[in-house]
């Protein structure tokens, strides 16, 4: 126990001269005080100024490290190591490293602040006015002290852009604009550059500017392509408005003065005529003063949109709710419909759609979704699916020459069905004879007073207040869904085909209709899309009598029991004309059905898959 | 009937499969051929100058450039001066030799680096990105003979070609190698390669204010204030000799 005591006793005291000896060993050599600098360093800079300035609390040695003797250091024999800003100020430091100005022509902290040792804490200097003295000391850029921008600031605006509210103050990028290239990363960094400030509220009241620019422009092909995030060469802000001249345009130095457009457009845009000028690069639909065509466009497309689709969903659903009720009641009474118990000549397969309509029907549905798939993403250009669906295709230029390429087979297929049209109403041999006739007649897809009485009648049926009408070859729907397509042909292939290539378009229609065109294209193109996404597909495949898709459009017959059933007038009339015998077809295949269903649900499941996203984006995009 | 038509489609299926993978094949990117030296990365470079005392690591810019601002224990060797006369290499051509430069690109490390892999040298590295990898990598720097940064103005080419035409009293200094200067170079410039500037600058007149041209703008503000440091009035070309060239092909 004694013993033991003394052992630990022993160790204690060994213990604390081990530690003393090693404090003593590994003390730092006492750093030269400010008073030891100054004997030497003795100029009023560093005697009088330093200690007003910032960093007046920091000793000398506190930048000036690597100084273990003064009279070492005295003789020459050691010199301070580089002072390293960074040990302090690390945050900049990091930016720093990929600042051009380090990267290119190695400029350190000092090359800058060179006032370093005098530097001071003011806070009524103006920041700004001194960041483009500094900038200004190397770069003249005389355009930017003239500019909108450089004149506000030196009147003292604090919200006005000093050089590094664009380019940054410690992280300036290198671009490499001073060999006039511009690349797209640059475009699309400096254009969100300015909207930061544009589209800030509370700025731009405060001088007395629009906020809704930027959101004006977003409206615009240009800035969807730009905020696609995946640009192809479309005009960024910067690209208008120039980098550095920017001023209003009523001051006729600037790039968007009246004279000085047609200039200003053709540094990306060629052999357009002096009407390309009139295009808006970001109207507002909603003033009707400035821009009254574009407004009433807006309004009627907005009516248009809402009416077809108010009506035409009402519709659906009052359809839907009785086939659902009607089933339910046949269900719970055990009555099967004759065309599904059908037995011997009801069996019989008879042909609606002949292979050419099929070919035809399924290339529509193709050039739609390529359409849809390449047009939608730039619609909805802020979206995360839109980068995605871009990404995709390879690229906003590449979705760009699918979305002509498709076009071009809809038009194509356009030019045959108004050929076939015109063959019908015009066959050869009878030329004008009975033409009015034919255009009214059963076969025709022009409505007619059966169509209205149809109508009626299913309305009544609806509402149990009749039996369903009789139809024959076509519904009022289905010639509603084939005449829709040939109007919003007219609206959406005659805007599209104005903005292929709006240089040319420019010698038949002034600027300012292409920002009609565009309008009118992407509104048509929402209601196509959400016409075919939601009423065509619940009124042909997903009503519950056919649910989940009607393949007749894909294999091109149905039974002769469901020819009497949906069709009773046509029936009655082949019946009657003896055709009927001609329109016998064999079963179709196990293959053909296989690929229509996969190839029809694939396309039913896509179209809801869009019509989600897409009532996303209008909701809450 | 089946059997015909089973028959057609894949008469049709397999020429239209093959020609398909043909396309694809044809389409995929050629390989670029791989450079006859290796290249490694900043972190590579930095371990191995901590490991070993021997490797060889050259700046390949001009000498007053690289004085300025050096990865710490590397030696300047211009690479013109490689090109002209191999002999500045180490006789054993089996030692471990690095070659960086300023720029990305890698382009004068490379020249440097091809004329050691002909000269015969086997080890021959680039550092990948350059310095510009280096200082992005947040690694340190050396100064030797530190070059005071001077207000340098540039001037575009446009401005250039007007205060030629009235005949204005400066002296335009090419800085471009001799090479470059002997395929092309504005009127009435004269040739004084950066790479050994810090040797000859003396035999430059100091009665006129100097233009001062490059490649592409890049290196006139380093030899600006070099000059300005040596008493010296300097303007330098906005975007140098490619400026100069699409301002003309502009016209």
């Amino acid at each position: 126990m004694k013993i033991g005591a003394r052992q630990r006793r022993y160790e204690l005291r060994e213990g604390l001269l081990l530690l003393a000896a090693l404090a003593v060993v590994s003390l730092p050599v006492p750093a030269p005080a400010a008073q030891d600098c100054r004997f030497c360093h003795d100029e009023p800079l560093y005697r009088v100024d330093f200690n007003h300035s910032i960093h007046a609390g920091n000793g000398c040695t506190s930048c000036h490290v690597g100084i273990t003797n003064t009279e070492k250091h005295r003789d020459g024999k050691e010199k301070p190591a580089p002072v390293d800003c960074g040990s302090c100020h690390q945050e900049i430091a990091k930016e720093y490293r990929n600042n051009f100005h380090y990267i290119q022509e190695d400029f350190r902290c000092s090359d800058c602040h060179r006032n370093i040792h005098a530097i001071r804490k003011d806070g009524n200097k103006n920041v700004k006015l001194a960041i483009i003295e500094k900038c200004t000391e190397c770069h003249g850029n005389a355009d930017y002290t003239t500019s909108g921008h450089g004149e506000a600031v030196m009147k003292g605006n604090q919200d006005a852009a000093a050089c590094s509210d664009c380019h940054g103050l410690h992280n300036t990028r290198v671009f490499h604009t001073s060999l006039e290239q511009y690349p797209a990363e640059a475009r699309e960094f400096y254009t969100q550059k300015c909207k930061r400030c544009h589209a800030d509220s509370a700025m731009m009241k405060r001088n007395n500017l629009s906020d809704k620019m930027v959101a004006y422009y977003e409206g615009t092909y240009h800035g969807k392509v730009q905020e696609l995030g995946y640009p192809a060469p479309v005009a960024g802000c910067g690209d208008c408005h120039t980098k550095h001249n920017i001023l209003p345009k009523d001051d006729p130095r600037s790039s968007i003065h009246p004279d000085n457009l047609e200039k200003n457009c053709g540094r990306c845009h060629t052999g357009f005529h002096t009407r390309f000028l009139s295009y808006q690069a970001h109207p507002d639909y909603t003033d009707r003063a400035k821009y009254p065509a574009l407004y009433v466009t807006f309004l009627f497309m907005g009516a248009l949109l809402i009416g077809t689709l108010a009506f035409f969903w009402v519709h659906t659903i009052l359809w839907w709710r009785k086939v659902y009720w009607e089933n339910d009641r046949m269900e719970r009474e055990g009555i099967v419909p004759h065309s599904v118990v059908a037995a011997g000549e009801g069996l019989q397969q008879v042909e609606r759609f002949s292979a050419k309509y099929r070919i035809m029907h399924v290339l529509l549905v193709l050039s739609f979704f390529t359409l849809v798939l390449t047009g939608f993403p730039l619609k909805y250009a802020g979206t995360e699916w839109a980068g995605t669906i871009t990404r995709l295709w390879g690229g906003a230029h590449m979705a760009g020459l699918f979305h002509r390429g498709a076009a071009f087979l809809l038009i194509v297929g356009m030019t045959v069905v108004s050929i076939e049209s015109l063959r019908f109403l015009f066959p050869k041999g009878e030329g004008r004879k009975g033409w009015l006739g034919r255009l009214l007649g059963p076969d025709s897809l022009f409505p007619n007073m059966k169509d209205l009485q149809d109508f009626k009648g299913m309305i009544r049926w609806f509402f149990n207040k009749s039996e369903p009408p009789k139809f024959d070859r076509w519904t009022y729907w289905e010639k509603f869904d084939f005449l829709a397509v040939f109007w919003g042909m007219f609206a959406i292939g005659g805007s599209g085909i104005l903005l292929w290539k709006p240089e040319w378009s420019s010698y038949l229609v002034p600027g300012w209709v292409m920002n009609i065109a565009a309008l009118v294209h992407s509104e048509e193109a929402l209601l196509a899309a959400l016409f075919i996404f939601t009423i065509h597909f619940f009124n042909t495949h997903f009503i519950p009598n056919k649910f989940p898709m009607d393949r007749l459009i894909f294999t091109g017959t149905y039974r002769l029991a469901e020819l009497k059933e949906q069709r009773p007038l046509e029936y009655e009339r082949l019946m009657a004309e003896g055709r009927l015998e001609f329109m016998k077809r064999e079963h179709p295949s196990i293959p053909l059905k296989l690929i229509s269903a996969t190839f029809g649900l694939s396309s039913l499941l896509l179209g809801l898959f869009l019509t989600v996203l897409i009532l996303w984006s209008v909701l809450f995009g | 009937m089946t059997l015909m038509s089973r028959k057609n489609l894949i008469r049709f299926v397999m020429p239209a499969a093959l020609m398909l993978t043909l396309a694809l094949v044809a389409c995929g990117k050629p390989q670029e051929p791989a450079p006859p030296w290796k290249v490694i990365d900043a972190s590579t470079l930095r371990a191995l100058m901590a490991s070993d005392q021997d490797l060889l690591v050259f700046n390949t810019m001009s000498e007053i450039e690289c004085l300025d601002h050096r990865i710490p224990g590397s030696k300047c060797l211009a690479c013109e001066e490689i090109e002209k006369d191999v002999a500045v290499l180490p006789a054993d051509k089996n030692r471990v030799i690095v070659f960086y430069c300023e720029s990305a690109g890698c382009y004068r490390s490379c020249r440097g680096a091809g004329a050691a892999v002909k000269a015969g040298y086997t080890q021959v590295h680039v550092l990948d990105r350059g310095m510009p990898a280096w200082k992005q990598a947040g690694y340190s720097m050396e100064s030797i003979e530190r070059i005071p940064r001077g207000s340098i103005p540039s001037i575009r080419a446009s401005a250039l070609k007007q205060m030629l035409a009235e005949r204005k009293d400066f002296l335009l200094v090419d800085l471009r190698s001799e090479q470059s200067y002997k395929e092309g170079h504005i009127e009435g410039t004269v040739n004084f390669p950066l790479y050994r500037l810090s040797r000859n600058y003396a035999e430059i007149p100091l009665d006129r204010t100097l233009v001062l041209i490059d490649d592409r703008g890049f290196r006139t503000f380093l030899a600006g204030s070099y000059l300005e440091m040596k008493g010296y009035r300097v303007l330098r070309l906005f975007g140098g000799m490619q400026a100069w060239q699409e301002m003309q092909a502009a016209k």
